[in-house]
């Protein structure tokens, strides 16, 4: 399974969201958008839209932290 | 069902300093992290905010490294519970309250509306088509998105003003677009608007319309601005102001006023319903703060701290 998160260091749902992999022991890929302008354009192509944060999970993109989501998407429960 | 001496709906500061002294009163407390229409994690609306230089005690520390204080400082007391679910419903039975959540059900003995608000979206054609699209409404998550892009800011509030100089950062030219006669941030963040060369400021002015394809790409005057309604642009942030989240204290006959403010006694932060409490953005008062909303919150976990011992 890959994961990763496309944040910004300012965002607080991308912090939420981190927070929520470490406490479920799931591990991701952060790239943060501020500092790999070639990663921001990535996430606007793929999210088709410019907000922070975007979750890959295996493919899957997900805009923002919808955690009943993300969960499913992990098989965390 | 879990039972409660104080529920406190709203994880923002104003619910966490609420928790804490209810928990040195002695109450067992929980403390709900959002209520239905926000969109805020716990810790609230701080965590929106870049630095904040205006809570004593902190010179400058990042919003969210406050609300996180806050949070572990609550959370050190064994009598406080902090749940991130979303109240649904709340009842009144008898002088007891029946708490809804998506997850389960609460009873308390007495609750605190610490809700607080939520933007309020910019209403014109395209604007939701867009939202996330160019259309954003936090700077400080989304504004390194849009480094050397023209972006504009709509609103002539202080946090307009804040959010223009967080874009300004990024953004290679950032306007100010505010339908008012002169934009009206605190004196010290107009100063440094003042200083910056990339901001510039459209009064008078309203955002009529937002177009693009697949992203933003101008936005529609209601008058001309150097000769031309259109402005080419690629983000537009929106500032204007908060709607205050006291739908679910509406069933309970809470007194309101005409924005839906929960009016409240100053002294107290008691609402005109025996056992209900308000405090913070959610409230009726005037000068809005961290600080203030934190004070309230104090102050309604010792006014329920007293009810509760009248009513044992």
């Amino acid at each position: 399974m890959t994961v990763k998160i496309y944040s910004t260091p300012s965002c607080h749902w991308c912090h939420k969201t981190k927070d929520f992999f470490n406490e479920n022991n799931v591990e991701f890929t952060d790239i943060d958008v501020t500092q790999d302008q070639d990663a921001a354009k990535e996430m606007v192509e793929k999210s088709g839209q410019m907000g922070v944060p975007v979750i890959d999970i295996n493919g899957e993109i997900i805009v923002g932290f919808k955690e009943p989501l993300i969960t499913d998407l992990l098989k965390l429960k | 069902m879990e039972k409660y001496d104080f529920l406190i709906l709203g994880a923002g500061g104003t619910g966490l300093a609420a928790a804490m002294y209810g928990a040195r009163l002695g109450m067992k407390t929980l403390v709900l992290g959002a209520t239905h229409g926000s969109e805020l994690p716990i810790g609230g609306v701080i965590t929106t905010t870049s630095y904040v230089e205006n809570y004593p005690g902190f010179k400058k520390i990042l919003g969210f490294d406050l609300a996180k204080n806050l949070e572990e400082h609550a959370r050190e007391y064994d009598l406080v519970t902090i749940k991130n679910e979303k109240a649904t419903e709340v009842k009144k039975l008898d002088n007891l309250f029946i708490i809804k959540t998506e997850k389960g059900e609460y009873e308390a003995k007495s609750i605190l509306f610490a809700t607080g608000t939520k933007w309020r979206k910019l209403e014109v054609p395209g604007s939701l088509e867009f939202e996330n699209k160019g259309v954003n409404y936090c700077a400080l998550c989304d504004a390194p998105l849009f480094k050397d892009k023209i972006t504009a800011i709509v609103g002539g509030s202080d946090s307009a003003g804040k959010d223009a100089l967080i874009l300004a950062e990024h953004a290679k030219k950032v306007y100010i677009i505010y339908r008012g006669e002169q934009i009206h941030p605190e004196p010290i963040t107009l100063k440094d608007i003042e200083k910056n060369d990339k901001i510039e400021i459209i009064n008078n002015t309203n955002v009529v319309e937002v177009k693009g394809e697949k992203l933003l790409n101008s936005v529609i005057f209601d008058k001309e601005y150097n000769g031309n309604k259109e402005l080419e642009l690629s983000g537009l942030f929106i500032a204007i102001g908060h709607l205050v989240l006291s739908d679910l204290a509406e069933p309970l006959d809470v007194k309101m006023n005409e924005k839906k403010e929960i009016i409240i006694d100053h002294k107290t932060s008691e609402t005109n319903v025996p056992g209900i409490y308000a405090a913070g953005d959610v409230t009726d008062k005037q000068f809005k703060q961290l600080i203030t909303g934190v004070a309230d919150g104090c102050t309604a976990a010792y006014s329920a701290f007293e009810y509760l011992q009248q009513n044992k």
